[in-house]
């Protein structure tokens, strides 16, 4: 026996959990911030109210005296203000590129404890986020908030399971019980002493041991498995900060702690956006040399750049690899300390989103400063159905589309490109493949199928709830399944199918899982068309191809046959419903005769019978209306509905009677093909006209003339 | 997937192979029409296997081949002309010392500058067993990677997804093999996937090859499969071959295979599913189904019994063999060309029909792709694809696994038939379309949301407010949406001070008005600045609403 030691079974069990702990349950599912709801100071931003005056101002003082008045004083805002500011862009960042799937919640603490929202969805969007807010009111002055009531409230929100969390532990799969709990509690406050921060970390600690002990006596709360604790302290615009950003990853094993200053004013947003692009695994991209028509001259344009937010994959493609490669694309922004990857911008073609590009994987974006004008118009460009691609120059000066700028439904993507050769280059041409020289392929008929075979989403269907649990997509497998009962992929094995129009109804009606009426009568017509054109002794428009052997009329009574053959194979294999049976019922009677002559297996066709046969239907009359089958003698012929002249008929109608062709020169392909039609017949309900049969004789249409008059005398 | 055929071209590989090698001393070198046979003669012998392999089943896989000892050189490209990769093979020469770690990193370069870092690859490690003098230094670093610190000479993990599997040309007894087996095991622990190959028991030609076919059976096997669309099938062979799917997502480990049956769900248009990401591409070559056709010949063969039975019973045995001939005789000829042909490999398999080709025109023509389900949860998307020289062919996109992959498409296991719905999304002419599905909530950048934490946020804001102001009572509805959004911003923010300094601003600005002013404006003005000022006293959720005056 070769040796051979498969490693990955071999590895390290407890490295492997390790892998699980890490990958699979990320602790930004569930954020808690916690808010400080006493943070009434002035945090020294300033907002001067007389400024917007000034430019108007400036133009108004050539046609008008300026107008003295007493100054408008500036209004300031308060760390609270800056504070509730900086979570609405966090969240606002979070949710457009993680819609469902990262939750968080906000507890707001004074004298008491608010608990603004639950983990519920409904919860997770800017507008609720606002009326939380609202209803909250400005921050309380004059006491400090109890962090600890907070701290306990934020942690108690965290032992709830979400309800994805939820819906995973109480799965009956192995892995249920070992659902992780992990999340992050981000403090809002303000700090002045390393010794407060040692108390918060020491009581959150604290707080954690105890609810997990709650926690795990419950069956409704989840312990928590690890939590990280982000210190956000709030510092006035004017101050220097009093302590250094620090972190401990290992406060212990189920704690690790952060904390992180943030000065009011101009430089928040971007510190901020530090700390979104590490607690979600964010990257920037910056989009360059965006053509934009000038505000004040439509006439000009210039070029902008525009930076966005998406999860950090989106650039593992490009990044990964060589580094010195992609040095040149990476670039830190005025004011920031984060690197953006900066692409730039190709003039779109039109027809890009109608072609499939391929794709590695498609993420959210976000813009990171959204109201801005050379933001809004990117977006707005997306939103509006163009596509964007992305160029990456590459250090050797040439350049590959590296990515693509979509929005689907509303939501803007970041399309990851293959960038790399590809190992399907120059692949062989399908028609140098197997089937590949076949030239009578249905492609006109498949187009037809493939569009009655479209999918479209249907209103969901939970799996629990859902009939006999079956889901939508299960019904699309079983149509197409019905649709390709029978189906012939080239013309040349088909006889039926390569008469275009004059059998279109049997394709389009005979897949459907019911007839109408009226569908049943399109449909028997067609047989009845088919019939004439026997009768007729029409050629069939058949390619070469289809025929097998035979010379002259001999040919043209074989296509017939393998038609009549495939025929009854086709409506056999649809019988969904009575109106189906129906149909087949009609072929069945249109050939009665010939069935019959061959349960005998006589050889002879008895020309004198069947010469009196047609004598006696004739005498019946040409009319439609009194016609009785077997044999209908009036039929509807794909570009004429006129009757046959009865002159006519003698001559042409032999074989309709036979239309197995019972001739001397029997092939064997017919024998074998009704030796297969009577197993098969056998496999199917047995045809109520030989139930019915007396000495293997059935009366047939019994009592079809009386309903024929009854009919005609309605229609009267 | 590429193939790297990593070949240690040191010394050591020059020694000769013993029958037994327990006794070195007593044994005798194996020799082969009087020339002795040595290592490296054995690994060119596993590498012309597999490249034979690669002739036979798997024509447009990649292989490059890369020798080293103490340096390293790629002496074949990535190529499919495997004949150059032998003729390479045949002229290889002698080196110094054997070391893995350039050799890895040559790999890692190569693979790196030809596929990037998408495209996963393998890596087939040939050497003597010998780590040689290399041998501290290579489990130091190993163990440096394992615990994670320190910056390591070992490309491992590959930056690419990566097999790496190793070949020991050495007697499973061999002294030097016993050392480097655990460092190797390390290796590829690190490295992920991959095995390790040691030949069975003796050390012989035989067992070389024996060992070469086993990693060929377990790391090339092509794939082959059927796709069904309803009824109809037709065998297929995906190239590259799919790989598993082995990932973390969030609150799950998902580890899926493409399975063997590949089944179209229904269509949809090429517009529709706009681009998604795929997880890989396969081109989809058609297969002619052996089994069927020897099934086909086998019906036939009953056939000929029974008319051959029946016939004897009515004595006219003759008369059957001139029908056979002439109304068989295409039918016949087909299947007497599908029968006999195999042996005489003269068959025209373009000329045997294939449901690939039907769809891959459909797809084409109808400007459509298939949907398909091609394991447990998982999805993928036929469609036609033409490359650059216009040569057009059928395509397998696979997405990631899951229903919930697309967002755009909703949860696939949703699409349903479109008869089955009372109102037809599509519409009559197939111009309007279900896809792609609405979010429910606005993004941000749809919504025109607040944000002041950025520089001149509130300051455009309340410039928006002003402009809006100057030109009523014209601008009236403008105005007040304006206003209620930055006031609810306010509120929002806890930051009812500008509400008050915009109440001034909005004063100051009914002040300035100029005579020739519609009174209007300055009513509303006034109500608007009034109002701003009663924030607390009302519901704030209230918004301001429009003042109906008389001068209206």
């Amino acid at each position: 026996m070769v040796q051979q030691l498969k490693n990955t079974k071999n590895k390290d069990l407890n490295s492997l959990n390790h892998d699980i702990l890490k990958m699979a349950f990320p602790t930004a599912h569930k954020t808690v911030f916690l808010l400080d709801h006493t943070l009434s100071s002035q945090s020294g931003v300033k907002f001067d109210l007389e400024s917007l005056n000034k430019p108007k101002n400036s133009n108004h003082s050539q046609s008008q005296p300026p107008v003295a008045h007493i100054p408008l004083l500036p209004v300031y805002k308060s760390v609270w203000t800056c504070g509730v500011e900086a979570l609405t862009e966090y969240c606002r960042i979070v949710w457009d590129i993680f819609p469902s799937s990262r939750l968080i919640r906000f507890i707001a603490v004074d004298k008491t404890v608010h608990r603004l929202n639950g983990w519920s969805a409904d919860d997770q969007n800017l507008s609720s986020l606002m009326n939380m807010f609202i209803t909250l009111g400005p921050a309380k002055t004059g006491y400090r908030a109890d962090l600890e009531k907070g701290m306990k409230a934020a942690v108690e929100a965290l032992t709830e399971p979400t309800a994805i969390q939820h819906e995973k532990r109480s799965s009956l799969t192995d892995s249920a019980t070992k659902v992780l709990n992990k999340g992050r509690v981000i403090i809002f406050t303000r700090l002045e002493t390393d010794l407060e921060i040692q108390n918060i970390k020491d009581k959150f600690h604290e707080i954690l041991i105890l609810n997990n002990k709650v926690a795990a006596s419950t069956d409704t709360l989840m312990p928590i498995n690890h939590c990280d604790l982000v210190l956000v302290n709030f510092y006035k615009e004017n101050q220097s900060h009093l302590f250094e950003n620090k972190f401990w990853p290992d406060f212990s094993t189920f704690l690790s702690c952060e904390l992180f200053n943030l000065r009011c004013g101009v430089t928040l947003a971007p510190k901020l956006c530090n700390l979104v692009l590490r607690h979600y695994e964010l990257a920037s991209t910056t989009v360059t040399g965006i053509p934009m028509k000038e505000e004040q001259n439509a006439s000009s344009s210039a070029n902008y750049d525009v930076e966005l937010f998406h999860p950090a994959a989106a650039h593992t493609a490009i990044l990964k690899g060589i580094p010195s490669e992609t040095a040149h694309l990476r670039t830190i922004r005025e004011g920031t300390d984060y690197e953006t990857i900066t692409l730039k911008w190709c003039t779109p073609r039109s027809n890009a989103s109608t072609e499939l590009q391929h794709c590695s994987s498609a993420y959210r974006i976000t813009s990171v400063d959204v109201n801005s004008r050379p933001s809004s118009c990117l977006t707005n460009f997306l939103l509006n159905g163009r596509w964007v691609m992305l160029e990456m120059p590459r250090k050797s000066g040439n350049k590959v589309i590296s990515h693509m700028l979509a929005c689907h439904g509303g939501d803007i993507y970041i399309h990851t490109m293959y960038t790399s050769r590809s190992v399907l280059e120059d692949p062989p041409s399908i028609s140098e493949g197997v089937g590949g020289r076949v030239t009578d392929y249905r492609i006109p008929d498949f187009i037809d199928l493939v569009k009655m075979n479209l999918l479209a989403p249907h209103p969901p269907v939970t799996l629990e709830e859902g009939e006999d649990g079956s889901i939508p997509l299960d019904s699309s497998f079983s149509l197409l399944k019905r649709h390709t009962k029978v189906w012939p992929i080239t013309l040349a094995s088909t006889c039926l199918f390569s008469l275009g129009t004059v059998v279109l109804p049997l394709r389009y009606l005979m897949v459907k899982e019911t007839l109408t009426e009226d569908e049943i009568v399109e449909c028997k017509n067609v047989i009845f068309a088919l019939m004439g054109m026997e009768t007729r002794a029409e050629t069939l428009p058949v390619s070469n191809t289809a025929s097998r052997g035979g010379k002259g009329g001999g040919k043209r009574e074989e296509q017939y046959k393998a038609l009549w053959v495939e025929l009854e194979q086709y409506l056999k294999s649809h019988l969904h419903s009575p109106g189906h049976e129906k149909v087949l019922e009609c072929l069945v009677q249109c050939q009665s005769k010939g069935d019959s002559a061959k349960e005998i297996k006589d050889e002879k066709v008895d020309l004198d019978q069947a010469l009196m046969e047609i004598d006696s239907i004739s005498e019946i009359g040409p009319t439609k209306e009194k016609v009785p089958p077997p044999v209908k003698t009036v039929i509807k012929t794909p570009d004429s509905n006129s009757s046959i002249p009865s002159s006519k008929k003698r001559k042409g109608s032999i074989p309709a009677l036979a239309p197995f062709g019972k001739k001397s020169a029997t092939s064997l392909f017919s024998i074998w093909e009704s030796k297969i039609n009577s197993d098969q017949a056998q496999k199917c309900p047995e045809f109520q006209g030989r139930l019915l049969a007396e000495n293997n004789v059935t009366k047939l249409y019994a009592n079809f003339q009386e309903k024929e008059k009854d009919d005609t005398s309605r229609k009267k | 997937m590429p193939t790297v055929l990593l070949l240690d071209v040191s010394l050591s590989m020059c020694q000769p192979v013993f029958e037994d090698i327990g006794i070195i001393a007593k044994s005798k070198p194996l020799e082969e029409n009087g020339d002795v046979i040595l290592r490296k003669n054995l690994s060119v012998m596993g590498c012309n296997q597999i490249l034979d392999h690669f002739s036979q089943y798997c024509k447009l896989e990649f292989t490059a081949l890369i020798i080293f000892s103490s340096l390293y050189e790629v002496v074949v490209r990535f190529t499919r002309d495997f004949d150059s990769v032998k003729g390479a093979l045949s002229t290889l020469e002698d080196y110094d010392k054997t070391n893995i770690q350039v050799g890895l990193l040559g790999v890692t370069q190569h693979i790196l500058e030809e596929w990037g870092n998408g495209t996963p690859c393998q890596i087939v490690l040939i050497s003597d067993g010998n780590l040689g003098t290399q041998q501290g230094s290579l489990s130091k670093s190993l163990a440096s990677l394992q615990h994670g610190h320190g910056p390591s000479e070992l490309p491992l993990p590959f930056p690419f997804p990566a097999k790496l599997n190793i070949v020991c040309i050495a007697s499973p007894d061999d002294e030097a093999l016993k050392v480097s087996q655990p460092i190797y095991q390390k290796m590829l622990e690190i490295g992920g996937e991959g095995s390790l190959y040691i030949p069975e028991r003796n050390f012989t030609v035989k067992s070389v090859s024996s060992m070469f076919e086993k990693l060929i059976a377990e790391n090339f096997m092509p794939y082959n499969g059927t796709i069904h669309c309803g009824n109809l099938s037709a065998s297929i062979m995906l190239s590259p071959p799919p790989q598993q799917y082995h990932r973390h997502h969030d609150f799950e480990t998902v580890r899926e295979s493409v399975k063997e049956e590949i089944h179209i769900c229904g269509f949809l248009n090429v517009a529709d599913v706009s681009s998604p990401p795929a997880f890989s591409r396969h081109l989809v070559l058609s297969m002619v189904n052996k089994g069927l056709l020897i099934s086909e010949s086998l019906k036939f063969l009953l056939v000929l019994y029974y008319f051959f039975e029946l016939y004897l019973y009515l004595g006219v045995f003759i008369f059957v063999v001139t029908c056979i001939t002439k109304s068989f005789s295409d039918d016949l000829a087909t299947f007497a060309k599908d029968s006999c042909s195999d042996d005489e490999g003269v068959i025209d398999e373009a000329r045997i029909p294939s449901l690939c080709v039907l769809l891959h025109g459909g797809l084409k023509k109808g400007n459509m792709v298939a949907l398909c389900q091609v394991g447990n949860n998982w999805f993928g998307i036929f469609y036609s694809w033409a490359d650059s020289k216009k040569k057009s062919n059928l395509m397998l996109s696979i997405f990631e696994p899951g229903y919930d992959v697309i967002p755009w498409l909703g949860k696939l296991s949703n699409l349903g038939p479109v008869e089955a719905l009372s109102v037809n999304p599509y519409g009559q002419s197939n111009t309007t379309s279900p896809f792609p599905l609405k979010v429910p909530d606005k993004k941000s950048y749809a919504q025109n949301c607040v944000v002041w934490v950025r520089h001149g946020g509130l300051q455009s804001d309340v410039q928006k407010i002003l402009r809006h102001a100057r030109k009523l009572p014209d601008k009236h509805a403008s105005f007040y949406k304006e206003l209620n959004r930055v006031r609810k911003a306010a509120l929002m923010y806890g930051f009812p001070e500008l509400l008050n300094g915009l109440a001034n601003l909005l004063e100051r600005e009914c002040y300035n008005l100029p005579s020739s002013t519609h009174p209007e404006a300055a009513i509303q003005l006034q109500h608007a600045s009034e109002a701003l000022r009663l924030w607390d006293k009302k519901d704030p959720r209230h918004n301001i609403a429009h003042y109906k005056s008389s001068y209206e």
